[in-house]
């Protein structure tokens, strides 16, 4: 885990949340640093909305503390926190205008008129929403009601946004744009950011550190690239990339070099940096290695390690194309050019570097 | 490649040349559809509003044509003043002030008791749904197994709690009454409809700094017209038509328009007054009517407005 922050915007210390027996979060422990953009990833049912509404106060939590800006916020109402909120259906009130909208919170918080005035005209002016103030929501397409939704945080001039899957609702091309925007929004604000999503492209994107999280607990919590290419345990390593690492099982054999015995296949792992000492013992584990990271034909002899095998399946994806073969009696999958032309059946060499490889414990899961 | 790109555009040379059918497909007006649905619907309509006919028409005769015994047969003479005695004249008991003085009670029953049932059950819906309390399911539970008692098991009780408190016989006990019967029902529709709105619109409002009233006044109340004119159907038309409650907990002075009716129709003594009671029948049965003309025209109306994705 990363080291401690000195003065953390958003500090969540021993959190832990039961429904009835069921635990939803496990004694959660996560610092978020001044202006960081914090992407919670994990498929659905892990607790990442949930961790984001009990930062907000919506979901009232079972042991720990929360701490926003240095202030124990534990027992603290919502509107008290410091918090804005972006929810994924958008839910902005359908009977008040734009304008209204934006407004609400500050109209409810006794807000002079004319600072309201101004608050909405900088924030409509950073969305470019302001020919839509006086219309309502259902006048407005869904990139439209989540630009407003980002405005109504947005005028509540607080520390920390909260972002529960903006996105998830809007078409592919909408979707690819808001990231775009929100990323401009975050450099230009220099707000922390606390953004929970399922999709990878999107953590990757825009976050300044990713937590993966899977039933209820924090598995890595790192820079994307770091935990792109060393995930910490198996459900990282496959939950990430799209598409996902190929997984070989076989055996770690310890001697002068360490090597990973598949069925008929041995690789080298000289190259391969091991945590601590976990290449000492011999034991059963699953070799992990990303399709993008495997190079074919001529690229593929001067890569240290190699094998010959023979094309199963094409699958052409317009930017470029995934070729299904076997290795080791095992299904795996590797990226080429668009433009190469392989037919099922086509006898190929492929190859790759074990020093990007990852190499998990078959038993527990974690990364040797 | 290009024999395949070829093929499709053949088919649509080959599909034009063809004198098939095109466009929208013709109906006809005689189809065996058209007369079993309209033949169905007809049917069903004249037989609800045959009887509807046979009392306007038999209120707007004179005694001595009805007497011929043609009731289907309109008015030879039409008259009014079989609706003018109903309404001002008729006796019931020492009252010859016809129905008005129960209409006049009635609305003074309905009218506070609509309201206050409504006020509370919505409240009490919209914090079942929204504000989820420790015992919250027990609480709906026990309210909802309220309406599958049978009135009659409470209603002496009721008479001595209300002697009790000394408004026995008054109207307020029977707004009361009433408000207290349309509890469980009302917070089921009520509650039923606050859950199917977005959660999240609830959340918002909650960051937005909304507490319990803001956000049942400000968002929850503008969103829900079409259940509110649900309820008021419901509960204009249930405690207009009431009979039981207003022959039991009202004295004869304060007696609701149904209970009037009863008496001026099932009053022994005299002629049997056919124009007059169908008169009256037909007044006291216009107020349901005109409030389902109006707002179910409201309801549709607010049900089309909530289909509009906010």
């Amino acid at each position: 885990m990363a080291a401690a922050i000195a003065n953390p915007s958003v500090s969540i210390q021993d959190l832990s949340l039961n429904f009835g027996v069921m635990s939803v979060l496990k004694t959660l422990n996560l610092d978020v640093a001044e202006g960081e953009f914090i992407v919670l990833l994990g498929p659905s049912g892990c607790g990442k909305s949930t961790l984001l509404n009990c930062i907000a106060g919506l979901l009232d939590i079972s042991e720990g503390r929360i701490f926003i800006k240095g202030k124990n916020v534990t027992w603290e109402e919502p509107k008290d926190r410091g918090i804005g909120m972006v929810f994924q259906s958008y839910a902005l009130y359908p009977q008040m205008t734009v304008e209204k909208n934006l407004s609400f919170g500050l109209r409810v918080a006794g807000v002079a008129k004319d600072e309201i005035a101004k608050r909405i005209a900088r924030a409509a002016e950073i969305l470019q929403i302001e020919p839509l103030l006086q219309r309502k929501p259902s006048a407005l397409s869904g990139g439209q009601r989540q630009r407003v939704a980002i405005g109504r945080a947005l005028v509540r001039d607080v520390d920390v946004f909260l972002f529960d899957e903006p996105l998830s609702n809007l078409d592919a091309k909408l979707r690819s744009e808001l990231r775009v925007e929100i990323k401009l929004l975050h450099r230009r604000l220099q707000n922390t950011m606390i953004y929970v999503t399922h999709d990878q492209i999107e953590a990757m994107t825009l976050a300044d550190r990713i937590a993966v999280m899977k039933g209820g607990v924090i598995q890595q919590l790192d820079a994307p690239q770091t935990i792109y290419n060393r995930p910490v345990n198996r459900f990282v390593a496959g939950f990430l990339g799209s598409p996902a690492m190929n997984f070989l099982k076989g055996e770690l054999e310890t001697g002068a070099t360490p090597t990973f015995k598949g069925d008929g296949v041995s690789v080298p792992l000289d190259r391969y940096q091991f945590e601590g000492d976990g290449g000492r013992t011999a034991k059963s584990c699953v070799f992990g290695i990303r399709p993008e990271h495997i190079a074919f034909g001529d690229a593929a002899k001067a890569m240290p390690f190699t094998a010959e095998s023979t094309v199963e399946i094409v699958d052409p994806m317009g930017s470029d194309t995934l070729v299904w073969t076997k290795l080791a009696g095992q299904i795996i999958s590797f990226r080429v050019e668009a433009d190469k032309t392989l037919r099922n059946g086509d006898a190929i060499r492929i190859g790759f570097d074990p020093a990007r490889a990852s190499l998990f414990d078959a038993q527990t899961d974690s990364r040797l | 490649m290009v024999d395949v790109a070829a093929s499709p555009s053949d088919a649509v040379v080959l599909r034009r040349d063809e004198a098939g059918p095109a466009g929208a497909k013709p109906r006809h007006a005689l189809s065996r559809r058209n007369i079993f649905l309209y033949g169905t619907l007809i049917v069903v309509a004249l037989y609800y509003l045959l009887p509807l006919y046979v009392m306007i028409v038999t209120s707007l005769k004179g005694m001595p044509e009805i007497r011929l015994g043609n009731i289907f047969s309109p008015p030879v003479e039409i008259t009014f003043e079989p609706w003018v005695k109903a309404w001002a004249t008729a006796c019931t008991g020492l009252n010859c002030d016809g129905l008005s003085r129960g209409f006049w009670n009635s609305v003074r029953i309905t009218v506070p008791s609509v309201l206050l049932s409504i006020a509370i059950a919505s409240v009490n819906g919209y914090a079942l749904a929204n504000w989820r309390f420790k015992g919250a399911d027990t609480f709906f539970i026990i309210l909802i197994v309220g309406a599958f008692i049978p009135y009659q098991v409470m209603i002496y009780p009721i008479v001595i709690i209300l002697r009790e408190i000394g408004i026995y016989g008054t109207l307020t006990g029977l707004v009361i009454v009433h408000s207290i019967f349309g509890m469980p029902i009302l917070t089921l529709l009520f509650r039923n409809y606050f859950t199917s709105m977005p959660e999240e619109l609830f959340r918002a409002a909650r960051v937005d700094g909304a507490g319990f009233w803001g956000i049942y006044l400000r968002i929850m109340l503008p969103m829900s017209l079409p259940i509110f004119v649900v309820a008021i159907i419901l509960q204009v038309t249930g405690i207009w038509n009431d009979f039981l409650f207003g022959v039991v907990y009202t004295r004869p002075d304060t007696y609701p328009m149904t209970v009037q009716l009863n008496n001026i129709v099932n009053s022994v003594q005299g002629v049997k007054e056919y124009n007059v009671n169908m008169a009256a029948t037909i007044l006291t049965g216009l107020v349901p009517l005109i409030v389902y003309f109006i707002s179910g025209k409201l309801f549709v109306r607010g049900i089309a407005a909530g289909a509009v994705k906010g």
